[in-house]
């Protein structure tokens, strides 16, 4: 009730300084800079692409509100082109060489782990946005804005398996089939660990190779399953190629869920029809109410239209992107310094009001809550079914 | 000589004291990277750049020795430093069992071997990312303490990988200039002809393989500890054996300083096109660079680069001291001839003696069971039609092919099985007809190889030497740096015939060393022929030209569909009707010659 | 690993599946072959034309033209491509390990072309032919990947025809295996070597179409074929038109029957394995 009011005037206010941007303090003196690297180029530039997108969008929002404590912010971005060890080095450039004022992270778990080695030897704060496995993060100053929460191989499952017991066909009988690749593969062990709680029978436990091609014998083997509901560890276009793998022997899962899948290809998808995710944020109220939401939607929107980007609206990937922005900028401001450790333990100790609500991060290994929520492709688009908190007043979970 | 390892030591010595310059820790860090890649590109030449054996698998090796060291690390608590020679250890242990196998196979090589090589990468992937050593989870190393070796943890790995780099670049050296690496570079020219002059093929293959993969083991140790978290996808891939195929290409492969310049350039390049603006663009300029570069420098930088400072375009292979270049006149050569080994027996005594001997090659029976003596210190002509097993004879008793039954007697030593390598080492020596010289190998080198390998000298400079004496003694000298695509046909005919000497046999045979010679030619041949053997040595001679047969051979036989149709004096065995028919066919039913 | 007994359908089906990928794999390895086998030039940029042709192919049919049609404007312009590439390589006297480096160095400038014009997002080629399918007993035959089949076996077959019958493919084989003789015979090679390569890089776009049918196209996915199209390369012989057909199926094939009865995880070891145990026992397939 109060956050319609809110958001109203949050509006207002925001456009009233937007008019009057003109007699705003624009931002003096010697740049800030935050350095990084991302995947520019190689098998991680689909996902990567989208990080750079945000952070400009961000420093030019930024600057236009008159930067950070006063000065401007610049960032200083580098490929390193989808390789661990040449992200390692990057950073060690950034910090040692170019010097610069403050980190941000990488894109995806292993850069962001050769990243977290450089922070913790120059005890440099390291706030990232793609990390999947919690419990690798082990330096006290890297703090985390993908909620996934500490036990998120618990959490998430239940959390799914909630939104499907309260739909309208629970299943009983599931069939679990997941890449090998890191931050999946232990998601997916939890979610087994869960089903077995919850008393749910699994009829089906396939594992294949990070890279495989041929998903036909996957398919066939789901099919021959006879399953109520498929839990499919996707990372990338795993879960559109089972998807076509499954249409070609004329089978669609009665209920299905892809739990890390390329933002894009699989909602444009027809297979995907009703196919379930988990997500931290969306483009569709009450997200578009949190801080920052709203206005970086519409930019995203534009931006990534005209950067030919297949998929323009903004979901986990882009949302995780513009959180840790807004939780490095929140420390600075807090503690009105770039001292990393005054930083990081006002992180610790504060509440952050982001994209995604209000962050904490007190939690082990610095992650607070697990705000994974469950989202389903419903005629094309994504719409988030649960928890009821954060669904729009019609959505629902479908079922074919 | 010994200034290269010196250099290349006090090199060493001297980036060691880079981290204490103060620079910013990156550079460390860019120049660990360097330096991998130089271990990498370095051990993977020692075995494909050497001796040809292409491999697709080095990621194998290197993976095999990332996750040795990350398992001790993670699951059992080494420190770290010690899983390093353990990790050398597997992956030389794995690179061995394969070839161990895989070498014993004749016709895997070429493309086959780079197969296999790549196959076995995706088979221990699979493994790995299959079973607890990773799993699919990758493994963390994020607590394990890495010992301060240098002031800061960068530096610790800088240092690190200069001791791998130091080392490698030190074995790499020592191979090139040594007889083993002579053996390899034979090798990869003509392995057949190496074994048959003496080359231990199996096992140096089996050397420089486990040495390759020890080192790519270690500086998969090392980068684990760097990379501190891994995961099957970076490793077992096409990725590194592409990378360091790439490098050494473009530095030079027949140089052991080749693939480390290679692999400085292109870590270079990489790393210089890493600013975001144009990331994409400067993928296009690192495509550009190399295309460029192969186009200009075709033999390698390394070598570009030699040629540029004016350094004496030698054959790149051996940068070591050259043996004298003018020998002494042909004349006083014929004097200063060398002296074979003294013979221990008198003229006559049996040299060879060879009973039953047969060759079938999948149904066709090339040899159905020849006897054959040969006297020590005679010219033995082995004649007959062509297709009557002459050649398969020769290739036979030299080791070449193993024969299928029969008996070869060689001063009271059974031969028959033997690889063709003891064969020569024992004191047998042939020529080709078609001769095979060692194409990249200078015509002294081609020559040194035999009497390293026949003859059993170890040292190479001495070995040089030695061969020049030999090239004298054929009128070579004067050729001696030259490649042998240079000589005529002829003067390969005498090469070969120098080879065959050079390892200083009792025994030797000529296959049809006059076959496409000018008459004044074969006049030469058979002055030599006739100076060979008064040196001490006994000939076999397989030939065709009949006046030479008669002038040089003491007795002859000869062979018909692979048996032994006739013995005894040139003149009387070539009037014999079976003979004149072997050669000629049947008569007309008009009265013959008696 | 835990074996589970397959119905037959599930086992025919995967097999059938492994045949289809195995096809494209003998189709993206064909060109190679030829190239590495005739001409005695390892050619990665192969890779790198089967992907501009695939985004070629997106391109044309979210334009509205048939993904099967655009072939006709693609399979020349490739031809050119490839002969172009080979008039340069053989201008330079380019050995065959430069070669390797050449092309790598040209796979990165495809791959950036394409970054820059198609970004690095996934591109999809939704057809009219990814809807069809049709029945064959109990199995399904989705026709996308029934096109590859048949263009895969088609062009093979021609290509060894050629090769074995005509006086072009004779001279061909004949220059790869003495080029001083064979010209010797009045064999004008270069004209016949142009030809080749153009023809490969043509063969490497007809493959790049048939991926735009099946797959998703990223342009960093160049490279994840390379390991599996080289071992079908390599195993079915170099230069030899049915190799990698056979060589690739019998990977497709026991890859699908590993997934179809155990974890798919092991997939690889079995393809693998089965190709290391070929090589050593039965090796005399190779030139």
């Amino acid at each position: 009730m109060n956050h319609a009011n809110l958001s109203r005037r949050s509006a207002i206010a925001a456009t009233l300084l937007g008019l009057s941007g003109l007699a705003l303090a624009q931002p003096a003196g010697q740049p800030i800079r935050i350095g990084s690297t991302l995947a520019l180029t190689g098998p991680l530039s689909a996902t990567a692409q989208i990080h750079k997108l945000v952070g400009d969008i961000y420093i030019e929002q930024a600057n236009k509100r008159g930067g950070w404590l006063g000065r401007p912010i610049e960032w200083v971005v580098k490929d390193d082109q989808s390789k661990p060890d040449l992200a390692r080095t990057l950073y060690e450039q950034l910090v040692t060489a170019d010097k610069v004022d403050l980190l941000m992270g990488p894109y995806a778990t292993g850069a962001i782990l050769s990243a977290m080695g450089v922070a913790q030897r120059y005890n440099k704060v390291l706030v990232h946005h793609t990390l999947g496995i919690p419990s690798l993060a082990k330096y006290d100053l890297q703090f985390p804005a993908w909620s996934l929460g500490t036990d998120p191989a618990t959490t998430v499952p239940n959390t799914v398996f909630d939104a499907l017991a309260a739909g309208p066909k629970p299943p009983k009988t599931i069939a679990v089939v997941t890449s090998k690749f890191p931050s999946i593969q232990f998601m997916t062990a939890g979610a087994r660990e869960v089903m077995k709680k919850r008393g749910l029978n699994e009829v089906l436990f396939l594992e294949w190779d990070f890279g495989n091609r041929d998903f036909g014998p996957i398919a066939n083997r789901i099919k021959d399953a006879k399953p109520d509901f498929v839990w499919v560890g996707a990372i990338g276009l795993d879960g559109n190629l089972l998807l076509d793998a499954m249409k070609k022997i004329d089978y669609i899962p009665p209920q299905h869920f892809y739990l890390y899948p390329s933002p894009g290809p699989l909602v444009s998808l027809p297979e995907a029809k009703n196919a379930l995710s988990v997500t931290i944020f969306e483009d569709q109220p009450p997200f578009t109410a949190n801080t920052g939401a709203a206005e970086f939607v519409k930019l995203y929107r534009e931006r990534a239209t005209k950067a030919g980007l297949a998929d323009p609206s903004v979901e986990t990937q882009a949302a995780a992107s513009y959180t840790a922005w807004q939780i490095l900028e929140a420390g600075v401001s807090a503690t009105k310094s770039l001292d990393d450790k005054k930083i990081g333990e006002w992180l610790k100790a504060n509440k952050v009001d982001t994209l995604q609500g209000k962050l904490r991060f007190n939690g082990t290994g610095n992650f607070g809550d697990d705000l994974m929520r469950v989202k389903q492709v419903q005629n094309g688009h994504w719409v988030v079914v649960w928890p009821k908190e954060v669904t729009t007043a019609s959505a629902k979970l479908l079922v074919q | 000589m010994k200034r290269t390892p010196l250099l290349i030591i006090g090199a060493g010595v001297l980036l060691a004291f880079v981290p204490t310059l103060g620079l910013p820790a990156f550079y460390d860090s860019l120049l660990y990277l360097m330096l991998h890649w130089i271990v990498l590109a370095t051990s993977w030449n020692m075995l494909s750049g050497y001796t040809g054996y292409f491999s697709f698998g080095h990621g194998a090796f290197f993976g095999a020795g990332l996750y040795t060291t990350s398992t001790l690390l993670a699951k059992d608590d080494w420190p770290f430093l010690w899983t390093l020679p353990v990790a050398a250890l597997v992956a030389a242990l794995l690179g061995v069992a394969l070839g161990a196998v895989v070498f014993r196979v004749k016709s895997v090589r070429g493309e086959l071997f780079a197969l296999l090589t790549l196959a076995i990468t995706f088979v221990i992937g699979t493994i790995v990312v299959n079973t607890p050593l990773d799993g699919g989870n990758g493994v963390s190393l994020a607590a394990v303490p890495l010992p301060a070796i240098g002031p800061t943890p960068s530096s610790s790995f800088y240092l690190l990988a200069l001791a791998a780099a130091t080392l490698t670049m030190l074995i790499a050296w020592a191979i090139f200039v040594s007889k083993f690496g002579a053996g390899l570079f034979a090798i990869h020219d003509d392995e057949d002809a190496a074994e048959v002059m003496g080359v231990p093929t199996y096992r140096y293959k089996l050397i420089a393989l486990g040495v390759s993969c020890a080192l790519a083991g270690v500086a998969g140790g090392i980068h684990a500890m760097f990379l501190s978290y891994v995961t099957v996808g970076e490793v077992f891939t096409i990725t590194v054996p592409l990378t360091v195929v790439l490098m050494s290409v473009l530095g030079g492969t027949r140089h052991w300083a080749g693939p480390a310049v290679g692999a400085v350039a292109i870590t270079g390049l990489l790393y210089s096109f890493t600013a975001a603006d144009h990331a994409i663009a400067g993928k296009a300029m690192i495509g550009a660079v190399l295309i460029a570069a192969i186009l200009f420098m075709p033999d390698g930088i390394l070598l570009r680069l030699k040629r540029a400072f004016g350094k004496r375009a030698a054959s790149p292979e051996g940068g070591a001291v050259h043996a004298a270049s003018h020998g002494p006149t042909p004349a006083a050569a014929a004097m200063a001839s060398p002296v074979m080994q003294p013979s221990h027996a008198t003229h006559g005594e049996l040299l060879l003696c060879v009973r039953g001997l047969q060759k079938s090659f999948r149904g066709v029976r090339a040899l159905t069971g020849v006897d054959v003596d040969v006297r020590r210190g005679e010219i033995l002509g082995l004649l007959g039609p062509n297709g009557s097993g002459k050649s398969t004879f020769i290739n036979v008793v030299t080791g070449h092919y193993l024969p299928t039954g029969g008996q070869i007697v060689f001063e009271g030593r059974e031969l028959a099985g033997l690889p063709a390598h003891r064969i020569a080492a024992a004191g047998i020596a042939r020529t080709y007809q078609i001769p095979r010289p060692f194409a990249h190998l200078s015509v002294l080198d081609n020559v040194a190889l035999a009497t390293m390998f026949g003859g059993a000298i170890h040292d190479v400079a001495a070995a040089r030497r030695q061969a020049m004496t030999w090239l004298e003694f054929t009128g070579l000298h004067t050729k001696s740096g030259a490649r042998p695509d240079d000589l005529n046909l002829h003067q390969r005919k005498f090469l070969e015939l120098a080879r065959a000497l050079a390892s200083r046999p009792r025994l030797v045979l000529l296959d049809e060393v006059l076959c496409g010679l000018t008459p004044s030619e074969i006049d030469d041949a058979v002055a030599l022929i006739r100076r060979i053997r008064d040196q001490g040595s006994t000939i076999v001679f397989v030939e065709h030209v009949m006046r030479a047969v008669m002038a040089l051979t003491d007795r002859v036989v000869v062979f018909n569909h692979g048996v032994l149709l006739a013995e005894g004096n040139a003149t009387d065995v070539m009037q014999r009707p079976e003979v004149m028919t072997a050669y000629l066919g049947s008569p007309h039913k008009e009265a013959a010659h008696a | 690993m835990a074996f589970t007994l397959p119905s037959a359908s599930l086992l025919s089906q995967s097999i059938l599946s492994g045949v289809f990928v195995g096809a494209l794999y003998g189709l993206m390895g064909l060109g190679l072959s030829l190239s590495w086998g005739l001409l005695r030039l390892i050619n990665l940029a192969h890779f790198a034309f089967a992907f501009l042709a695939a985004y070629l192919c997106y391109q044309m049919a979210t334009m509205g033209v048939d993904p099967l049609l655009t072939l006709v404007a693609i399979v020349p312009l490739f031809f050119a491509i490839g002969a172009s590439l080979h008039w340069v390589m053989a201008r330079f006297s380019v050995t065959p390990f430069n070669s390797l480096l050449l092309t790598f160095g040209l796979m990165g400038i495809v791959e950036a072309v394409i970054q820059t014009i198609w970004t690095a997002d996934f591109r999809k080629l939704e057809s009219t032919y990814a809807q069809q399918k049709f029945k064959l007993g109990g199995l399904f035959v989705p026709i996308p990947e029934f096109i590859t089949l048949l263009l895969a076996v088609g062009i093979s077959l021609a290509v060894w025809a050629v090769l074995r019958y005509t006086d072009l493919g004779k001279a061909m084989r004949a220059a790869a295996e003495d080029a001083a003789i064979a010209s010797a015979f009045g064999v004008n090679q270069q004209r016949n070597a142009l030809l080749l390569a153009g023809t490969c890089a043509a063969l490497a776009s007809i493959a790049g179409v048939c991926l735009a049918l099946s797959f998703t196209l990223a342009p960093s996915q160049m490279y994840a074929w390379i390991g599996v199209v080289f071992a079908a390369v390599m195993l079915g012989g170099l230069g030899r038109a049915l190799g990698p057909l056979i060589a690739g199926t019998l990977i497709g094939v026991s890859e699908a029957i590993t997934m179809a009865v155990t974890a798919p995880s092991w997939a690889p070891i079995v393809s693998f394995t089965l190709l290391i145990v070929i090589l050593v026992l039965r090796p005399g397939k190779a030139a």
